[in-house]
């Protein structure tokens, strides 16, 4: 196994080199550059020479990969051009927001989503199943934008419970900090819940016709146990291969909630930046972004070996 | 007409974020009456709003100190450096929250003022002396002094970004500690107006010398120090307690909270998250004007200082629309009314000026073509023949579900009349770098948001109107307009001002570069319990002009028990 973990990490670096590269040409082909967002229209051409020299923007776009690359291995991420932040420090403002907007989000849906579709794979196609396909088919095709004003309307403005926008960090204490982010959660569960569902329910549905169910079954052995115990692991697979998808494309990929919400995440911050040129946080950002995905899917990858022997041994 | 769901808002990235000169701060402190050097106003500026009993935004009950409020404003800003910081209507609003101008404007458009005690010119007005108020003291302790002014003026004048809004400046000296004397090229009668300008905030050296850090962390003299600020989340403020205007602020803590949407600000302030919003967007301002939960002031019939203006600008350099001919037909086939019936939920009018209604700027006939499809088709069959057979329009706007609306009724208006038209909605930053480099022919745009019309020569003078980048967005040069614009500028006589301007006014209506739709809208929006959020007094007594162009003064905020 330890084999097959060493050339997938090979393979993660390599893939994480190849997403800088992209991300860091994709930025620099946009048309307009940062001195326009800097200097606002009441610049000079002089006065642009002298700030994409100060900015290091004259360079050759290898030198200027180099020189950006080289500092990331140093733990330097850069500076905004704009805010004069340090991209680290946004980034590690904006990283925990979707950390915890995704671990609840994730956490809520796995929480709907696994009972329904063990429930609904007991009995395929009646009148239980046929509800939660018909309801997960909606949650599919309601956008979560809507979602997430139907929330804001019904919880925040009807009945102040929650607020409408905003994050409290966890030092500002967990009560406050679970009401911020419990909305935005929900708005991005409700897809991964459609999903998940339809995922496990397909694959429980085929793994209750093996025959060591049917074993299992003969063997007096009671139907939670059974699809706890003996069903929902090799069921699993497709559930957990679309929970990296959309967890490792969450952290970007949230970026229309995070603005409803107003929640600086880093979908949210990427955007920003890209819109005001500021190359340094994008790169950072999408980097982040990048490896984060790329980290979420290889730790999936590591999970079924463990839950699938023909995978380490193939 | 307008939304402000982009980082920096792009109209008032242009209107203000560039220029500096044209960002209206509203001050709360005077002294000894200074000149007034901006005009007047034939309708003295109050703002105004809904029709509840007692006027919203305006307390006369006896202030509750302590407290704290939540502020949602419509952008984030990239810093606080007044002389590299782009300062949209938030960043003009933190920086009343942390900073001082020398000069503040006054409900009735006269400039009065505030961190300096007095504003004095020479009899020529080319040399301009500021006396600083005494025992002012920065958040870090330091001193107000002449040499920290200079110092302040020194950056202003070396950046790129608002080095041309201080260009009538050529140099500043001081004399003792107190005193700063500002030398101009001519006579220049709006001077005290700039300095109520981000050009006129006056940060503490320990600011201004922090190359690394600085814009992050303001230190001013201002009402509130800063706590904390992260951007795109929130910036938080404590009272200043050595603040020099004893008695204010009220109260102790101020968070604002950028939400660039406006949608998410309204059901904030609906669910209690924030008790403060400022919006740009006549649909939310119409929602919440007649809410009887909500009290509204907004900036409609505010005729102190200039507000922005929303038109089309036409590159008046190339073709089709170089051609006067076809600038007419385009104003002939714009049915401004329909376009602001459509649009403006009814919050704003058609403005086919300069200048909005009440101005005393505004020529009482300007002469700009009416809506007139008939002869705009005459225009398009006599102008298609000398641009090749026929005529196409590309209008450019921002990214913007709105916006895209609003163009394509322009596209339709136009086709209408004979034109073909392009519609195209591109990013904000190619946006302005299009703008600026002249690469268009027809946009769609917002600025002139000033205190004084003087501040907006830049954008309109012949002098800025040629070369890879210029100012002058449409180009066009006139030179009775850059004469009318010199006399504004030069002259001391209010009446030769007024004539000056009207004059501009007027020739704007004939050169055609700017299709006129209305003024643009800001309002500021509170739950009951905000007091006061539009009535800065000025320690003269004056009233200090409250809200306009989504800026105002938090120092004189209280909340109800």
């Amino acid at each position: 196994m330890s084999r097959y973990i060493g050339a997938r990490v090979v393979q993660l670096v390599f893939i994480i080199f190849f997403i800088s590269i992209v991300a860091f040409l994709l930025v620099h082909l946009l048309p307009g550059d940062p001195t326009i967002s800097i200097l606002g229209p009441n610049d000079t051409a002089q006065a642009r020479v002298e700030l994409l020299k100060q900015l290091g923007l004259n360079k050759s776009l290898p030198l200027q990969y180099w020189t950006w690359i080289s500092n990331v291995f140093h733990g330097n991420l850069g500076i905004s051009f704009l805010t004069h932040q340090t991209v680290s420090n946004a980034i590690g403002v904006a990283f925990p927001i979707d950390l915890e907007l995704i671990i609840v989000s994730q956490i809520l849906a796995f929480i709907v989503s696994i009972p329904l579709a063990l429930i609904a794979a007991l009995r395929p196609n009646r009148i239980f199943d046929r509800i939660a396909t018909t309801s997960t088919y909606a949650m599919l095709a309601v956008p979560t934008f809507v979602v997430a004003v139907i929330l804001v309307l019904l919880v925040a403005v009807k009945i102040h419970i929650f607020p409408a926008t905003g994050f409290n960090p966890i030092g500002q204490g967990l009560g406050s900090n679970l009401k911020s982010v419990l909305l935005p959660s929900i708005s991005l569960a409700v897809g991964s819940v459609a999903i998940y569902y339809r995922l496990l329910r397909a694959d429980m549905i085929a793994t209750l016709q093996e025959d060591f169910i049917t074993m299992a079954r003969a063997k007096g052995l009671s139907t939670p146990y059974i699809l706890l115990r003996h069903a929902l692991r090799p069921s699993s697979f497709a559930l957990l291969a679309g929970a990296g998808l959309s967890i490792g494309s969450l952290f970007t990929g949230a970026f229309v909630v995070e603005i409803l919400f107003q929640l600086p995440g880093i979908g949210f911050q990427l955007i920003q930046a890209i819109n005001s040129r500021d190359y340094l946080v994008v790169q950072g950002m999408a980097l982040v972004a990048a490896v984060a995905y790329v980290v979420i899917n290889f730790g999936v990858d590591v999970l079924f070996t463990f839950l699938d022997p023909r995978v380490r041994r193939g | 007409m307008a939304n402000s769901a982009d980082r920096y808002d792009r109209r008032t990235f242009i209107s203000r974020g560039a220029t500096t000169a044209a960002g209206l701060a509203m001050a709360g402190v005077g002294a000894p009456a200074l000149l007034s050097a901006c005009g007047g106003s034939s309708n003295p500026g109050s703002s105004t709003a809904t029709t509840r009993a007692g006027t919203p935004g305006v307390s006369t009950a006896t202030p509750v100190r302590g407290g704290s409020v939540t502020i949602g404003v419509s952008s984030e800003i990239d810093g606080f450096l007044p002389a590299s910081s782009h300062f949209d209507a938030t960043g003009l609003t933190y920086a009343n929250a942390v900073f001082d101008t020398l000069t503040a404007i006054a409900a009735d458009a006269s400039v009065r003022p505030h961190l300096a005690a007095s504003v004095m010119p020479n009899a020529d007005l080319t040399v301009w002396t500021v006396t600083l108020r005494p025992n002012v003291v920065f958040h870090d302790g330091s001193p107000l002094t002449a040499d920290v002014v200079l110092q302040n003026f020194k950056a202003i004048k070396a950046s790129a970004l608002t080095g041309q809004a201080v260009t009538p400046i050529s140099s500043v000296t001081t004399s003792g500690d107190l005193t700063v004397i500002y030398n101009c090229d001519e006579p220049l009668v709006a001077f005290p107006a700039y300095l109520a300008t981000q050009v006129g905030y006056v940060i503490a050296l320990s600011q201004l010398d922090n190359t690394n850090s600085g814009s992050q962390n303001p230190v001013g003299t201002g009402p509130f120090k800063i706590v904390s600020w992260e951007p795109n989340d929130h910036f938080t403020v404590e009272r200043n307690p050595d603040y020099w205007n004893k008695g204010l602020p009220y109260l102790d803590t101020v968070t604002f909270k950028p939400i660039v949407s406006d949608q998410s600000r309204e059901l904030s302030l609906r669910s209690g998250t924030i008790d403060l919003m400022v919006s740009h967007d006549p649909g939310i301002i119409a929602d919440l004007r007649t809410d009887p939960g909500f009290q509204q002031v907004n900036d409609l019939t505010q005729t102190a200082g200039q507000p922005d203006m929303d038109f089309i600008c036409l590159n008046t350099t190339i073709e089709p629309t170089s051609d006067l001919m076809v600038r007419q037909a385009l104003a002939y086939a714009t049915d401004v009314e329909q376009v602001v019936k459509l649009f403006s939920r009814g919050v704003v009018t058609p403005n086919t000026s300069l200048f909005p209604e009440g101005s005393i700027y505004r020529a009482a006939d300007n002469g700009y073509p009416q809506y007139n499809l008939a002869r705009a088709k005459q225009l398009v069959a006599q102008a298609a023949p000398n641009h090749g057979g026929s005529l196409t329009i590309p209008l450019v706007d921002i990214t913007d579900p709105r916006q895209a609306e609003i163009i394509q009724a322009l596209g339709s208006m136009w086709q209408a009349a004979g034109f073909k038209v392009n519609l195209n909605q591109i990013e904000q930053v190619t946006y302005i770098s299009d703008l600026v480099e002249g690469k268009f022919t027809a946009a769609a745009d917002e600025q002139f948001s000033s205190p004084d019309p003087d501040l907006n020569y830049v954008w309109l003078s012949s002098t800025t109107a040629s070369g890879p980048i210029a100012l002058n967005f449409a180009r066009n040069k006139d030179p009775l307009i850059e004469a009318a614009l010199q006399k504004g500028r030069t002259s001391a006589d209010k009446s030769a001002r007024i004539e000056a301007y009207q004059t501009v006014d007027k020739r704007l209506s004939v050169d055609l570069p700017y299709l006129w739709f209305s003024r643009a809208p800001w309002s500021i929006t509170g739950n009951t319990t905000v007091q006061n959020f539009a009535n800065p007094i000025l320690p003269d007594g004056t009233k200090g002009l409250g809200f306009a162009g989504g800026v105002f003064r938090p120092a004189q905020i209280w909340m109800k028990a």
